[in-house]
């Protein structure tokens, strides 16, 4: 058997080695929060592995990070980071500003991440990001990056080819923007418990026969409240729109924690009027009166929303519009159901105190919740 | 010869349809912005659910100083980066070449990366011979077989090619060839790797070619009979012909095949793929504590790793979940990375972990049109029978009357 050269043996054994049947390929991650607008954030996770290549992380050369290496490594890291990773917005180049340093774990081992604020001219969201680290080293890396936005989230790579990543630009159309806000109103109405008991106990005497009626037809019965039921709520729209309005474009801004415990107030004082009318049987009034507090709620989450949004009469036109739909969608699965149980004796007598009592019961324990915060 | 694999690193777009952030609900006052473009129905039933994406890691500050975070391996300086142009090409080629080995004998697609930005750095007219078939091996690599193919011949058209690496060269290509079910090509390549550098590396490469295509038996037979009349084999060649003849047997269904492998591990604990042949052959017999024996300590390894996970859930160990989740997340974070490098891999993880055989048979055909080895053509076929693709079936067996195949390995063998 000739023996051509050494090299050629070794080069067998690399055929017999097999493939690169790798570990986990050089990736860094890169996630871009644009979720809230004017509040971008950037986090940038990189190997170990691959961060010694560049930075000296082993600083007493025996194969090893330790945690000492890596926080002694710190600006050398962040000072890498900067130079390889840009955002630009139309008006130039953005901010990094650090803040939050520290060590990450991906699925192939220990990464160094840094978070940061991005600071864009103008305030302007961020329109591209650059990110040519590593690939003068190892052109097989790759940045991955996540872009999260109030949209949703997208997955990109980058790399030595095509480094620079256009952004999608989180400004939604105003269609999109109304729609948007119209389901963040229905769904705010839905979820929040609270109203939905405010108009469960505001309603609740409609659905009971008076004393004094003399009304025989029942379908002149059924007109009378359906009357009665838009007055009610017609006037808690309208009261609550004005005040949402108000408080919306900064006009009046009481301190939340004084409105959600009003709001629980409210609701207690309208369950305990089921039994006791103490504020009377005209219930549209108490419905408008009540509904200037729940106006004030309603705002401060919508303004948690719009926090940066240059649409914010559009907002507040699609949120409004959204909490109207949610309180119909609401009325209309709960008066049909109390009309029909309206002339039934057990409903009289033990359901309506009950579920009076309950909502009384429970609306008091919410004041006790809430009513401390006033004061914090 | 049956070893030459790795891994395309086309970037392509399919990026996983991830689910929306969903909400973090803070009681029932708070909103759920990320709900956006749901009915609010949805949004009720889903306020309830649990997160199903993957969280995005925490940052940790709290690691102690004395923590021992990673252990590097060998890694070529910075200062090497800058100066090629002041090196000889055989500088180069030495590190080329021991950048390659590395990437195969750690498993760390890491050191291709480092040679491409050598071999990115060399202009043409610097190009050598042995220097174009070091690129080839890198390409093979890569998946990237045309190209490795037309470096091969450019040296191979060479007529002032010196011998070693026109060896080199018909070796990578029938290597290739083979690998890919090109037999025809392949066994074209290993006449003329007889013709210039007859041995047991060349009898091994022709051995292999025979067995493939229906001739099995005698395949063995001579090459067994071969490395017996060549007491003084090296090692390194020893290993590798101990390699081939592991694969022949377990093609037969002998088992023999084991003594065969353990004598190449023996030799050269570095051969990944006859680890990962020999594990898989206990896998199929349910001698799982041996196969966990095997891959221990080679969870990054991704075949090696994904025939752990198969192992540890077959012998109902509880490490199964933890290993299972690390390799939804490792498969999750590559299918980002777009480069499904490890399609063989990917369909098995789809097929035995998550147990998904329609997504399994999808990436099966994909990495059957490259590569055509008996583990490709196995899972193949299990994949197909599992997902009850019967034209998938029926095309891979007639690929494989067509060249007379047959393989003690494959699910149903050919009536």
């Amino acid at each position: 058997m000739t023996q051509p050269n050494r090299w050629l043996f070794v080069l067998v054994a690399m055929l017999a080695s097999c493939p690169v049947w790798a570990h986990k390929s050089s990736d860094s991650f890169i996630y871009l929060d644009q979720r809230t607008p004017g509040a971008t954030t950037l986090r940038v996770d990189m190997a170990l592995r691959d961060l010694a290549l560049v930075v000296a992380l082993d600083r007493n050369g025996d194969q090893q990070v330790s945690g000492a290496e890596l926080r002694q490594a710190r600006s050398a890291i962040t000072r890498y980071f900067g130079q390889g990773i840009q955002l630009a917005s139309a008006g130039g180049s953005c901010h990094l500003n650090g803040l939050a340093w520290g060590l990450s774990h991906h699925s192939d081992g220990p990464y160094a991440a840094a978070r940061y604020a991005i600071d864009c001219p103008n305030g302007e969201p961020a329109s591209s990001l650059t990110y040519t680290l590593l690939f003068d080293v190892d052109p097989q890396h790759r940045g991955l990056v996540q872009q999260r936005t109030a949209q949703g989230e997208q997955l990109a790579v980058v790399g030595p080819d095509q480094p620079t990543l256009t952004l999608t630009q989180s400004q939604p159309s105003l269609l999109s923007t109304f729609a948007a806000y119209l389901q963040q109103g229905i769904i705010h109405l839905l979820l929040g418990y609270d109203h939905i008991l405010f108009l469960l106990v505001l309603v609740l005497p409609s659905s009971l026969p008076r004393p004094s009626s003399t009304e025989a037809q029942g379908e002149r019965r059924l007109g009378r409240r359906l009357l009665e039921l838009t007055g009610i709520v017609t006037s808690f729209t309208l009261a609550h729109s004005v005040t949402l309005a108000l408080s919306a474009l900064n006009v009046i801004r009481p301190p939340s924690a004084l409105i959600e415990t009003l709001i629980a107030l409210s609701i207690a004082v309208t369950a305990i009027n089921v039994f006791w009318p103490v504020l009377g049987r005209r219930h549209w009034r108490l419905a408008f009166g009540f509904g200037l507090i729940h106006g004030f709620g309603f705002a401060s989450v919508l303004a948690d929303l719009t926090s940066g949004t240059s649409q914010k009469v559009l907002a507040l036109a699609g949120f409004n519009s959204g909490v109207e739909i949610g309180q119909l969608m609401v009325l209309g699965v709960i008066f049909p159901l109390l009309y029909w149980l309206g002339n039934r004796p057990l409903y009289q007598r033990a359901a309506v105190p009950l579920m009076a009592l309950a909502v009384t019961l429970i609306s008091l324990y919410w004041v006790l919740q809430r009513a401390p915060g006033i004061w914090a | 010869m049956t070893r030459t694999t790795s891994r395309p690193t086309t970037i392509c777009s399919e990026l996983p349809g991830r689910l929306h952030q969903l909400l973090l609900c803070r009681g029932l006052m708070t909103l759920v912005p990320a709900l956006r473009g749901r009915f609010f129905a949805g949004a009720l039933l889903l306020a309830t659910a649990p997160m199903t994406h993957a969280a995005i890691a925490p940052i940790q500050t709290g690691f102690a100083d004395d923590e021992i975070l990673v252990t590097l391996p060998k890694l070529p300086t910075p200062s090497s980066i800058t100066d090629v142009s002041q090196r000889t090409v055989d500088e180069l080629a030495d590190e080329i070449q021991q950048d390659i080995a590395d990437a195969r004998g750690q498993g760390d697609p890491r050191f291709l990366g480092y040679a491409e930005r050598l071999l990115d750095a060399l202009p043409d007219e610097r190009m050598t011979d042995r220097l174009r078939v070091l690129k080839a091996t890198w390409l093979q690599s890569l998946h990237r077989f045309d190209d490795a193919r037309a470096e091969l011949e450019t040296v191979l058209n060479n007529p002032d090619a010196q011998r070693r690496n026109r060896i080199q060269a018909l070796l990578t290509l029938a290597n290739q060839e083979a690998v890919q079910g090109h037999y025809d090509k392949a066994a074209a390549a290993c006449d003329r790797l007889m013709a210039t550098y007859s041995g047991l590396i060349a009898q091994s490469a022709v051995a292999l070619v025979q067995a493939r295509t229906g001739h099995a038996d005698t395949a063995y037979q001579s090459l067994q009979r071969a490395l017996e009349g060549q007491p003084r084999t090296g090692p390194v060649a020893r290993a590798w012909v101990e390699g081939t003849l592991g694969d022949l047997a377990a093609q037969l269904g002998l088992p023999a095949a084991e003594q065969h492998w353990r004598k190449t591990l023996q030799l050269d604990p570095t051969d990944l793929y006859s680890r990962a042949a020999y594990v898989d052959w206990l896998i199929q017999r349910q001698r799982y504590s041996e196969a966990l024996a095997l891959t221990k300590g080679y969870e990054k390894v991704d075949p090696l790793a994904v025939a752990r996970t198969i192992a540890l859930t077959a012998a109902g160990l509880p490490e199964a979940r933890a290993m299972t989740d690390r390799m939804n997340e490792r498969f999750r974070e590559a299918r980002w990375r777009g480069n499904l490098l490890h399609k063989r891999d990917y369909a098995r993880y789809l097929l035995d972990i998550a147990g998904d055989p329609e997504e399994a048979l999808v990436w099966a055909r994909k990495n059957w049109v490259t590569q055509r080895e008996p583990l490709d053509t196995r899972l193949l076929l299990r994949a197909a029978l599992a997902a009850g693709d019967q034209d998938t079936l029926q095309a891979t067996r007639d690929w494989l009357a067509g060249h007379h195949q047959q393989d003690a390995r494959y699910p149903e063998r050919q009536p």
